[in-house]
């Protein structure tokens, strides 16, 4: 019992040493000379004891303060027991002649928390005076008109289509080269067939076939449009049995494995054991096409 | 290995990304140029208003022509037809524009009043130039270095003034009433015939 009163003695002592602020000074930059409608920038800064920090919910809100002044902006900064509030303030005293009028000052509560509890002590912000100054003479030259008084509406701006035209411009140019990129890469115009991309020309062969209609001449160009594109991806003319070794030296094109055999078997019927129809039957140009797309697809990612 | 991973993939995204780049940058392009199109459109628009041929202007229109249609109503006084575009204008965020839709507002209201008063009839003109005054000091607000709308301000405080009593606790800001809600049916019949 005897501690905890004796902490609790302290306590009170600390708190009531605690609850004056050091200083409280409101500094203005400039107190004279505003113009209604100008902004007028204060800071205040608060010297605490060590602990003590601005309570939040007892700064200024933002809005009207009076009829002729409103409060834009409260900022505050923290730097060890020195705290400052940057307040921005706009007037909007229509003056007649240069005078000053008082800010009101506000109340602050500051705020200490430990484990014993939170301490609070109010502090009060005082008033300052800020001189404001007319933007007219106090009796303007008579006009017949009396609208001519007034300062007239002005003009809007325009949009400005500069930078979207900049934008597209650049993103046009820079589409040329990733034309150009992609047709090296698929051996389109104006880029000539090169045996990197051999089944590139064989598989166009055989779509252009495949789209005319069936003949027997045109199934034999296709077998050959095929062939031609594997002599020119081996470098040198590519036989049924070659076919092993040519898979071996370029793995990428083994999952069309199969269907280069019943490729092969299907240009012997055709060319050499004279039954086309039989060879159609057993590959039939559509997938010839398929193999030769499939090819072609291995042939770019190789 | 990051550096394997790299050699084994990059075979296979090379063909696609090859593919995908152009149509990207062709998408892109095509976009911009709408853009400008549009940006060249709206300026023709702005054009004509200025120029005094009034054109129909959707509450969506970009906000430089918006702004064009409601000077266009300002050189005519039509402060009705130009409360709906404020207001859409209010939506953006374009302060400098919004500033300057507020004070041509505020203008054509003082017009009136003015208009009002050199015809002697005070009473309507008083309401008038306070709203007149809520524009201009909304205008500044959103621009706080528009001098235009400070030397008109002036000249509409000067007409009417200030008072601290009446507007203490509410600034220039006129509170909306909360709406009245009927408790009870009125004309209820009630009690003995």
């Amino acid at each position: 019992m005897r501690p905890l009163l004796a902490g609790l003695l302290i306590l009170l002592a600390a708190a009531s040493a605690t609850a004056q602020p050091r200083t409280v000074e409101v500094r203005v930059p400039r107190t004279f000379g505003y113009f209604l409608g100008d902004l007028v920038e204060a800071i205040v800064e608060v010297e605490t004891e060590p602990g003590f920090t601005i309570q939040a919910a007892s700064l200024p809100q933002p809005g009207p303060v009076t009829y002729w002044l409103d409060l834009r902006r409260v900022e505050t900064e923290t730097a060890g027991t020195r705290h400052r509030l940057h307040l921005t303030y706009q007037t909007f005293y229509a003056a007649i002649d240069a005078r000053t009028l008082e800010v009101p000052g506000f109340p602050l509560v500051l705020t200490s928390a430990d484990t014993h509890g939170a301490t609070t002590a109010p502090i009060q912000v005082p008033a300052w005076n800020l001189g404001v100054s007319p933007i007219r003479e106090v009796q303007p030259a008579r006009r017949a008109d009396p609208a001519e008084y007034l300062r007239p509406d002005g003009q809007g701006p325009r949009l400005d289509p500069a930078p979207p035209r900049t934008a597209a411009l650049a993103l046009a140019a820079l589409a040329l080269p990733a034309l150009l990129l992609l047709a090296r890469d698929r051996a389109w115009w104006p880029f000539r067939p090169r045996p990197a991309r051999a089944f590139a020309e064989a598989a166009r062969r055989l779509r252009s076939l495949a789209r005319q209609p069936d003949s027997e001449a045109g199934y034999r160009e296709g077998l050959l449009a095929l062939h031609r594109g594997l002599d020119a991806k081996a470098g040198s003319r590519l036989l049924a049995d070659d076919l092993d070794a040519f898979l071996g030296r370029h793995p990428a094109y083994r999952p069309q494995a199969d269907n280069l055999a019943r490729f092969f078997a299907a240009s012997r019927l055709a060319f050499f054991g004279n039954a086309v129809a039989e060879a159609r039957c057993r590959m039939p140009l559509a997938e010839a096409e398929a193999t030769a797309r499939q090819l072609a697809v291995a042939e770019r990612a190789a | 290995m990051p550096a394997d991973t790299f050699h084994i993939a990059w075979p296979r995204l090379r063909p696609g990304l090859l593919l995908a780049l152009p149509v990207l940058l062709l998408a892109g392009a095509l976009a911009g140029a709408v853009l400008t199109w549009r940006a060249a459109a709206a300026n023709r628009e702005i054009a004509d208003l200025e120029a005094g041929r009034d054109r129909p202007v959707a509450t969506d229109a970009p906000a430089p022509l918006l702004l064009a249609r409601v000077l266009y109503l300002a050189h005519r006084d039509a402060t009705e037809e130009m409360e709906p575009l404020v207001a859409a204008l209010e939506t953006r965020a374009a302060p400098a524009l919004l500033a300057r839709a507020r004070y041509a507002l505020g203008n054509a209201r003082l017009r009136r009043a003015l208009d009002l008063i050199e015809r002697s009839q005070l009473d309507p003109a008083g309401p008038l130039i306070v709203l007149a005054r809520q524009e201009y000091r909304r205008a500044l607000q959103a621009r706080p270095d528009f001098w235009d709308a400070k030397f008109n301000l002036d000249v509409a405080s000067r007409l009417i003034r200030d008072f601290p009593e009446v507007d203490r606790q509410v600034g220039d800001e006129l509170k909306a009433e909360p709406k009245k809600i009927w408790t009870d049916i009125p004309g209820q019949p009630r009690g003995a015939p």
